[in-house]
């Protein structure tokens, strides 16, 4: 229920009014003389509620023994706290009283035991504000009133429910006409840490209308990002670009973007290479190892016993852990000066820049580091496929790395990071798995007739 | 089954957008209703006079999907100011004044509505006999439950209502065509 102020008149008396069933409190009788601070002018109701009447009345009269029991009761047997506040004072030596039947829980001494008995003989009979007997009449849950009132009962929607009138800790009426409204409680947003280093990972807007996080820690910002690309898929892009730009007068009917997924397609019983381009973002080189996880099968409906027997493919990453450069400005790198200035922009790819592994005759090998350049290295797989394969390539890869960190620990903050003092070369371990996706397969029969165009 | 003869009248200030099921005997907006203005009839809004003919009052804002349907002989009468939401399908015989009906309510043709009433959302007001609801009632909840409104705020509502009219009056001819006079 919100508080829908009648601002077009702007005139007290303000109510609160619910939209759905067009109750208002004027029907209990809550009006309100501003329509700002409203909790301040609800405070007179609340204090008068027969909970908090009835509390009131508790405290004065244990006051006067609470100030002897927490005086008498020495300090060593006592709770291990002192409380300051007289209510959870009350609160502790009440819960820690003796109750006939029940054995005394001791986490001290032994020697509570006789001691407080003492104290307590002279506790005279609490009488409630309320005789229970008498309480009928008011309406606050007394036997005879109520059976009247069911009596007389023309429609059942005059009851409250049980779900309306169990929120409050106080018997109340059964009309519904006698209804409040109820309090929300707030709702809190909460902020995630990491569990070990406890650094904020998200943290939540400071509008309180708002539930949006914002990231404080971005995992990219740490781990390296991984692309992948299919070498053939680009030779033959380049290869229609070329004959298209040649044969622009014979119109063909496919689309670019068809054309490109004709020519890229993976083609099932033929065997492929890959390429894996892995940046580090890190300011510190680092020392990347693949695995692969569990075979993949990818045939749709087949069973699953045939699913392990037969996987669709099969992918081959290289084994030997690879370094990546750290990441510096461009500036920086001294290692590929001479090959960047030297060569010529030619077709991207195999004679781009930087260094590559070639066996004897310039072949490309194609499982293992294929290309490092400033703080990317590509690394080259193979994926066989066999000739029964279906749907899309995807497979489990474990990303471990490592790297040993040269940074200072902030407690002793050095000037000058770059300097390699090795003071706490610790070495940094992580791993991931991610999902490689090298796209769909194409059946045989279908692709025999696009490659022709 | 004699065939059905479209007739409609549609007042000049009403807003009716060319996009409607109109059907039968219908005359729209009345002719001069003192502070209400024309009545508004959104697109895809459908009236279907089939039996009888249906007089809607004025300032009346019909929302695209709701259905008013009259299978009785006798003319419907539909009130000034009411609103009718999304979805909703009414073949009640006669509403009154300053009604809401709420999305997706489905008022049966035993019942007639007052004035001042508000019907909920996916209400089902279907009793099994005639039954006249009284002013100030409000029906809500998936039960259909009933309580009254003791009429505070009435007037805020209403100038509410107005705002509404007038927004819609200037807004809709600008992106819907509209359908005007007597049509076949």
């Amino acid at each position: 229920m919100s508080p829908v102020v009648s601002t077009s008149l702007g005139e007290p008396p303000f109510f609160l009014y619910c939209n759905h069933c067009r109750w208002d409190s004027a029907e209990v009788g809550i009006t309100f003389e501003k329509p700002t601070g409203l909790a301040a002018q609800l405070q007179k109701f609340e204090d008068s509620a027969p909970e908090s009447l009835e509390f009131e009345r508790l405290k004065e009269h244990f006051e006067p023994f609470l100030r002897a029991s927490s005086s008498s009761s020495a300090l060593p047997t006592t709770s291990s706290h002192h409380h300051t506040n007289p209510i959870t004072a009350a609160a502790s030596s009440a819960l820690a009283r003796d109750i006939p039947g029940v054995s005394k829980y001791n986490p001290l001494s032994r020697s509570r035991v006789g001691r407080d008995k003492s104290g307590r003989h002279d506790i005279p009979e609490y009488k409630a504000r309320v005789d229970i007997s008498a309480a009928g009449g008011l309406g606050s849950g007394g036997g005879e009133a109520n059976a009247e009132f069911l009596r007389h009962l023309e429609t059942v929607e005059e009851v409250a429910s049980l779900e309306q009138r169990w929120v409050g800790s106080w018997v109340s009426s059964l009309h519904t006409s006698d209804l409040k409204s109820m309090r929300i409680p707030l709702q809190s947003k909460k902020s995630k840490r990491c569990p070990s280093c406890r650094h904020i990972l998200i943290k939540p807007e400071q509008k309180a209308q708002s539930v949006r996080y914002k990231i404080k820690l971005v995992a990219a910002n740490y781990l390296p990002a991984i692309s992948v690309s299919l070498p053939h898929v680009q030779a033959a892009m380049e290869m229609m670009k070329r004959s298209t730009a040649l044969n622009k007068s014979t119109a063909t009917t496919m689309t670019m973007d068809e054309q490109s997924v004709a020519a890229g397609a993976l083609i099932a019983g033929k065997t492929y290479s890959f390429h894996l381009a892995f940046t580090n973002p890190l300011y510190d080189p680092i020392q990347v190892r693949l695995k692969k996880a569990q075979v993949m099968p990818t045939l749709g409906t087949d069973s699953d016993a045939e699913k392990a027997r037969r996987p669709a493919f099969q992918v081959n990453l290289p084994s030997t852990a690879f370094p990546i450069a750290a990441f510096a400005e461009a500036w920086e790198y001294e290692d590929d000066d001479e090959d960047m200035f030297g060569l010529d922009d030619d077709e991207m790819g195999a004679d781009g820049l930087g260094r590559h592994q070639r066996d004897g005759r310039g072949k490309m090998r194609t499982v293992g580091v294929l290309e490092k350049r400033a703080n990317v290295t590509v690394v080259g797989g193979e994926v066989i496929l066999t000739k029964e394969a279906r749907g899309s390539v995807k497979f489990n890869m474990l990303v471990s790395y490592t790297y040993r960190s040269d940074d200072p620990e902030p407690a002793e903050a050095e000037l000058g990071t770059p300097s390699r003092t090795h003071r706490q070369p610790e070495m940094k371990n992580f791993s991931f798995y991610t999902v490689v996706d090298l796209g769909r397969i194409a059946p045989r029969e279908e692709s025999r007739a696009d490659s022709e165009i | 089954m004699p065939p059905i003869r479209d007739k409609f009248t549609i007042h000049s200030k009403a807003v009716v957008c060319q996009d409607v099921e109109l059907k039968g005997d219908i005359t729209i907006g009345a002719a001069d209703s003192g502070s209400s203005e024309g009545t508004i009839v959104h697109p895809k809004a459908t009236i279907f006079a089939i039996a009888g003919p249906i007089v809607i009052g004025a300032g009346c804002i019909i929302e695209e999907g709701a259905i008013i349907v009259n299978r009785r002989k006798e003319v419907m009468r539909i009130g000034d100011d009411n609103l009718f939401e999304i979805g909703c399908r009414v073949e009640s015989p006669s509403i009154g004044n300053f009604n809401t009906i709420s999305a997706r309510a489905r008022i049966h043709h035993t019942v007639r509505i007052s004035s001042y009433c508000v019907i909920g959302a996916a209400c089902l007001v279907v009793p099994a006999e005639d039954e006249i609801l009284d002013e100030y009632t409000v029906i809500y909840g998936p039960a259909a439950e009933r309580r009254t409104w003791s009429g505070r705020g009435k007037v805020q509502e209403a100038d509410l209502r107005r705002k509404h009219a007038d927004y819609l009056k200037e807004m809709l001819p600008k992106f819907n065509r509209l359908r005007r006079g007597d049509g076949t």
